[in-house]
């Protein structure tokens, strides 16, 4: 079990290392001088060739590309994101200011999605096809076909303005982040209760809950007891998977609930081709997402005896 | 993007072997048996409709702004009613549709392809050749799609096109380890052995009897992402990163016109209940897919 885990370990050590690589990789793939382009964005002036060398050369631009990589590569190593192009600030300090608000509005999300899906989902299964199955199928399918920002559109919309729930403009603070967190998981549900009732009901059909049935165990305590274990790990694969599209969303999911994140410094970003700025954003977000996988598919091995032989 | 596929890409959860019913050409047909494969395929057509129609008719002109008719509610004149600038909003959803529409039918031929031709290559060429793109195809499938898709746009700059690019990068990895898994099993068939055994050229043995079943399996395969690409692509409009005004597509009417929800609910209503429809009736129809090719052999 220790090697599986520590081959596993190994793999996320070079996937992180692959993603720095890609991140660094973005500015020079971009067309344009990078020169050029923090000169004339700062002064909105055609820059004169030799203002242009002196910051390739501040910049180490001029350098061999491996060299360049190297030295970013020490440099984040160290914390140090570069300065915002369009400002001038350093990165990593505004970074340090936003982390933690994402990271309360996709945890909590995430606990809202998975305690609602996993509810939901144990109903639905324990009353397969009557209407307890039925309504919550209902709300899977509409859930399923109405994407997170349209279904927090429409939340924002009709219940917290409409009924005066809440206040739409937040803080950041734990308390501002429970109805977006509640919204955002409401919706992210409704799909993980679609696969956790799928992989429930094949639990309750299998072998070893018909001999569990046949023994006179009652269909409470196999669902709970013999089905629910079984289905644990596509769920747990599942989460992964939510913490991804959490993080990957987070600029839209941010920009939507006017959330002091990282996701909602990117989105200005983004337009404006801040480099730095977003090249910290995805650099986070693949580092957050690889540590993420990497836990999970730990918990996996301890969980599951059969992943500790299957890899070779 | 929330679907009820963990996120853009269905292949994640659609493992090499997890659709045995091999799917052929009578899979229109069992789905118009499906119950929610009917349904899916009535909503599909509606839209489809509504969708050529709208490319080459509208009630008004779609970007012409009359600021006499500005910021109105549902009425005979204006089903769904008008924006700030007084456009018609059925006018603006039937022109956007084949935007919305077309750019995820697009972003799934783009990564259908390119995994077709990527794994194929691939997995046939075995050896380092397979080994050094399967790594490059791990590296990109490690990370989460829309932040790939995010790195893209960050390189290209925001635009409709480089929004297609930037989600065809974000996916393209899982169709091509699908492609290659398919290649392998494809070459120890009987019926390409007896093929080779009878002395067919290799390349008519690729074209004639690889490639077809490869092909129509991803493309099924490509074809359950549909809900899932509305919505990413709608949701990244969102953000502006899309089609740039004047042009109407769904995710970005909501973008502009989301100052003036508060005092003009029916601005949302249109764009969202377009997208919501269309998201549905894929998500009936990948439903009815998954249900009739992986499960029927059981039953």
């Amino acid at each position: 079990m220790i090697r599986v885990a520590l081959r596993r370990f190994a793999q996320a050590l070079l996937t992180a290392l692959a993603a720095s690589l890609l991140v660094w990789a973005m500015l020079p793939l971009a067309p344009g001088d990078p020169a050029y382009r923090i000169l004339y964005s700062q002064t909105q002036k055609e820059p004169l060739p030799a203002e242009i060398e002196a910051l390739r050369h501040e910049m180490g631009l001029d350098k061999p590309l491996p060299l360049q990589y190297a030295q970013w590569l020490g440099k984040v190593a160290r914390g140090d994101l570069a300065r915002s192009w369009r400002t001038g600030q350093p990165v990593a300090e505004e970074i340090s200011r936003r982390l933690p608000a994402t990271l309360t509005l996709v945890g909590l999300a995430l606990v809202v999605s998975v305690a609602v899906a996993l509810l939901l989902a144990l109903i639905s299964a324990a009353f397969r096809d009557r209407w307890p199955d039925r309504v919550i199928r209902v709300y899977t399918q509409i859930g399923a076909a109405l994407p997170t920002f349209l279904f927090g559109l429409l939340a924002l919309q009709y219940i917290v303005v409409g009924a005066g729930v809440g206040k739409v403009l937040s803080g950041g603070a734990l308390q501002m982040a429970i109805l977006p967190a509640l919204i955002i998981g409401i919706d992210r549900a409704a799909g993980w209760t679609q696969l956790l009732r799928a992989s429930l009901i094949e639990a309750q059909e299998a072998g070893f809950a018909q001999v569990a049935r046949a023994r006179g165990a009652r269909p409470r305590r196999i669902l709970l007891i013999h089905a629910l274990p079984n289905a644990a790990l596509p769920f747990l694969t599942a989460i992964g998977v939510s913490v991804g599209a959490l993080l990957g969303g987070s600029p839209i999911i941010e920009e939507l609930f006017t959330w002091p994140g990282l996701g909602s410094y990117t989105v200005a970003a983004l337009s404006a081709r801040d480099f730095p700025v977003i090249q910290a954003f995805v650099l986070i977000s693949a580092l957050l997402y690889v540590a993420a996988s990497l836990l999970i598919d730990l918990a996996a091995i301890a969980l599951d005896p059969r992943l500790r032989e299957a890899h070779p | 993007m929330t679907r009820s596929w963990p996120n853009l890409s269905p292949a994640r959860a659609v493992a090499p072997d997890a659709l045995p019913g091999a799917p052929d050409r009578r899979l229109l047909k069992r789905l118009w048996r499906h119950r929610s494969g009917r349904r899916g395929l009535i909503l599909g057509a509606m839209l489809l409709a509504l969708t050529l129609l709208g490319m080459v008719w509208t009630p008004y002109e779609p970007d012409w702004p009359d600021y006499t008719v500005a910021l109105q509610g549902p009425s005979l004149a204006h089903p769904f009613g008008t924006d700030d600038t007084g456009r018609d909003l059925l006018s603006r959803v039937m022109d956007g549709a084949h935007r919305s529409l077309g750019a995820a039918l697009a972003v799934l031929g783009g990564v259908f392809s390119i995994g077709l031709v990527y794994g194929c290559i691939s997995g046939l060429a075995r050896g380092l050749t397979d080994t050094v793109m399967m790594r490059l195809a791990d590296v990109m499938m490690s990370l989460p799609g829309l932040v790939l898709a995010f790195a893209v746009i960050g390189v290209l700059g925001p635009g409709f096109v480089n929004l297609l690019i930037a989600l065809i990068v974000a996916d393209w990895a899982w169709y091509a380890r699908l492609a290659r898994a398919m290649a392998l099993g494809a070459r120890d068939r009987p019926e390409v052995i007896a093929a080779r055994m009878a002395g067919v050229p290799r390349w008519r043995i690729l074209s004639g009897h690889i490639l077809p079943g490869i092909a129509l399996h991803l493309g099924v395969v490509a074809s359950l992402a549909l809900g899932g690409m509305i919505g990413a692509i709608s949701g990244l409009s969102f953000l502006g990163l899309g089609v740039q005004p004047p042009h109407a597509e769904w995710g970005a009417m909501l973008s502009t016109q989301r100052l003036y929800f508060a005092i003009a609910p029916w601005l949302l209503w249109a764009p969202a209940l377009m997208i919501f429809l269309s998201v549905l009736a894929s998500n009936l129809i990948s439903n009815a897919l998954r249900d009739i090719l992986a499960v029927e052999g059981r039953r």
